[in-house]
């Protein structure tokens, strides 16, 4: 996975959020903001989300991986996909 | 559940020994025989000659099984194995075998709940794992492993659904009374009251499946056996994590013994647990609580609502009460446990309530069911719209949780009475989601909000309830109507 970049994975992974999940293109989302904690989506998008990963990265997130813990913001999303 | 005051204070003398005496690696090693021995112990009586030997037997062997099929062998020697492996084999194996000697025991001296069968059936039933375990061991290096694992989860299932469904279970109580000369005729699925099973089940298929997708770390059979039968969370969970238990266990030889912090922290959670459970729980339990018999007899609605709350209370105070116990022995041990109750009945939604209620089960659901299933469909062409795959995913897990406590229809209309409310719950927050947030600019609102969120949300789960605790779904559903005065 060495030759992902950290900030085109965050570029895309922060499109794909507010565009599909949060549903709403203009947000502002922080890179430390808890999507699900601060109600922007709900736990369910967790499943979306890794689907996502998947086709767009190649890197499968075990479904234990997918808790409102370890994916709540853009910040945890990213380094876990970065770790592959 | 049978979880006495004699047991806990068995539980509590055992855990302070051990906090004072056993230093080092021998910890460990200790509280490895304690649990291998307390699956017995703690196993009730059971009618059928040997049973209640050899399903405690049966639960190691799954045990010792679901290791073997979880380890990461060398491929050139899948046979091989550590030198403490061997020791963990060997003192399984001879605790296994000792318990059996328990045979030769005046009943007042035993450990085992009766009389155990003759040592040569246990060397039989030993040897025949063996076999099997060897048999299998060419599948569990290279792609067949997958299959291997996938076989081991089945299994798995397969034995668990048998146990739990009473259609099944009683022919099957028959058929093993008929070779132990007993009367076949009054067979029924109570005779095969596995203790901890339902927990030891979904600990075992949690590190099956997890070996697959390469999330399990390595154990020791010792840490496996440990984890899957650990003594506190055996009779009633919580269902914990394999690598979280794994660092705690670790971290065992280390720690202080006499720890005043910790030896008073884990006090204090089983005072607290022993007066929810013994005080709070068999209190509303003494005509309180409904019953399948109080139901029959109530007509009147008002008195009905108030037996149902107070079901309602009884069943949280007595498991959450099981739980602190757990944790707290667990924590005079050196172990975290994970938490398994947050406030449940205050939360203000179904999502978040089930968030807060038995904790590991709906994240065990959530993680083996819920989210493999959306995931699947998610990746579907075409896809199936969202709506659709949130309602099949949420369906086939609140199923499973009823599912759990037992295959009958009482436990499948409560699962989807769940599975339902969390749909429905889904729809109008995607729909509501962005009015809620604006919310907090208006304090008083929300205030008032919340609190009508919250008295849906408890009336919602307390009326599920009624199909969960009533057996029969014909004296639920008429409950359920008299509630609301519909019936008389």
């Amino acid at each position: 996975m060495s030759e992902l970049d950290a900030n085109l994975v965050r570029e895309k992974i922060r499109a794909y959020i507010t565009r599909e999940l949060i549903r709403d293109p203009d947000y502002d989302l922080d890179d430390d903001e808890g999507v699900i904690t601060e109600g922007l989506m709900d736990s369910f998008a967790l499943a979306d989300f890794a689907v996502f990963v998947e086709q767009e990265f190649g890197v499968y997130i075990p479904d234990p991986d997918l808790t409102v813990d370890k994916m709540d913001t853009l910040s945890q999303m990213v380094a876990r996909v970065m770790r592959g | 559940m049978g979880l006495g005051l004699e047991t806990i204070l068995v539980f509590v003398v055992f855990a302070l020994l051990y906090a004072g005496l056993a230093r080092g690696r021998a910890r460990n090693w200790l509280l490895f025989a304690a649990s291998v021995v307390a699956v017995y112990w703690l196993q009730p009586w059971l009618p059928i000659r040997y049973a209640d030997f050899l399903l405690p037997t049966f639960t190691l062997l799954l045990t010792a099984g679901g290791w073997w099929l979880t380890r990461r062998p060398d491929p050139a020697r899948p046979w091989r194995l550590e030198r403490e492996d061997w020791l963990a084999l060997a003192a399984l194996v001879g605790l296994i075998f000792l318990l059996g000697m328990n045979r030769f025991l005046a009943p007042d001296w035993r450990l085992t709940p009766s009389r155990p069968p003759a040592p040569g059936l246990i060397l039989a039933v030993l040897a025949l794992t063996g076999l099997i375990l060897a048999a299998i061991t060419p599948l569990l290096v290279g792609a067949r492993r997958w299959w291997a694992l996938t076989g081991g989860i089945l299994a798995i299932v397969g034995v668990f659904v048998v146990m739990k469904t009473p259609g099944l279970a009683q022919p099957l109580a028959a058929w093993w009374r008929s070779h132990t000369g007993q009367n076949v005729a009054i067979a029924s699925p109570a005779d095969l009251g596995w203790l901890g099973f339902s927990y030891v089940s979904f600990r075992i298929i949690h590190t099956l499946r997890d070996r697959q997708t390469g999330l399990l770390p390595d154990l020791s059979l010792q840490e496996y056996v440990a984890y899957v039968v650990f003594f506190p969370a055996f009779i009633a969970g919580p269902i914990d994590r394999a690598e979280r238990f794994q660092k705690d266990w670790r971290a065992l030889p280390g720690l202080r013994g006499l720890d005043a912090a910790r030896l008073s922290q884990g006090g204090a959670r089983i005072l607290t647990g022993m007066f929810k459970k013994f005080v709070i729980a068999d209190t509303l339990a003494m005509g309180m609580a409904l019953t399948p018999e109080l139901a029959q007899q109530s007509h009147n609605s008002l008195a009905l609502w108030a037996l149902l709350y107070g079901y309602a209370f009884r069943l949280y105070f007595d498991f959450a009460g099981y739980t602190d116990i757990a944790i707290g022995v667990a924590l005079l041990l050196g172990v975290r446990l994970p938490e398994n109750f947050q406030r449940p009945y205050l939360k203000t939604n179904i999502t978040t309530f089930w968030q807060s209620w038995h904790i590991t089960l709906s994240d065990w659901a959530r993680f083996y069911i819920f989210s493999p299933l959306s995931r699947t469909l998610l990746r579907r062409k075409p896809r199936p719209s969202q709506k659709l795959i949130i309602f099949l995913g949420l369906m086939a897990t609140m199923l499973t949780i009823g599912l759990w406590h037992g295959v009958a229809w009482s436990f499948v209309i409560w699962g989807g009475w769940h599975g339902l409310g969390l749909f429905i719950h889904k729809v109008w927050s995607d729909r509501t989601r962005k009015w809620y947030r604006g919310l907090k600019d208006h304090p008083h609102q929300k205030r008032a909000w919340t609190l009508l969120a919250w008295f849906i949300t408890f009336q919602f789960v307390v009326l599920g309830w009624v199909w969960f605790l009533l057996p029969d779904p014909a004296l639920a559903a008429r409950t359920f109507l008299r509630l609301f005065g519909v019936g008389g």
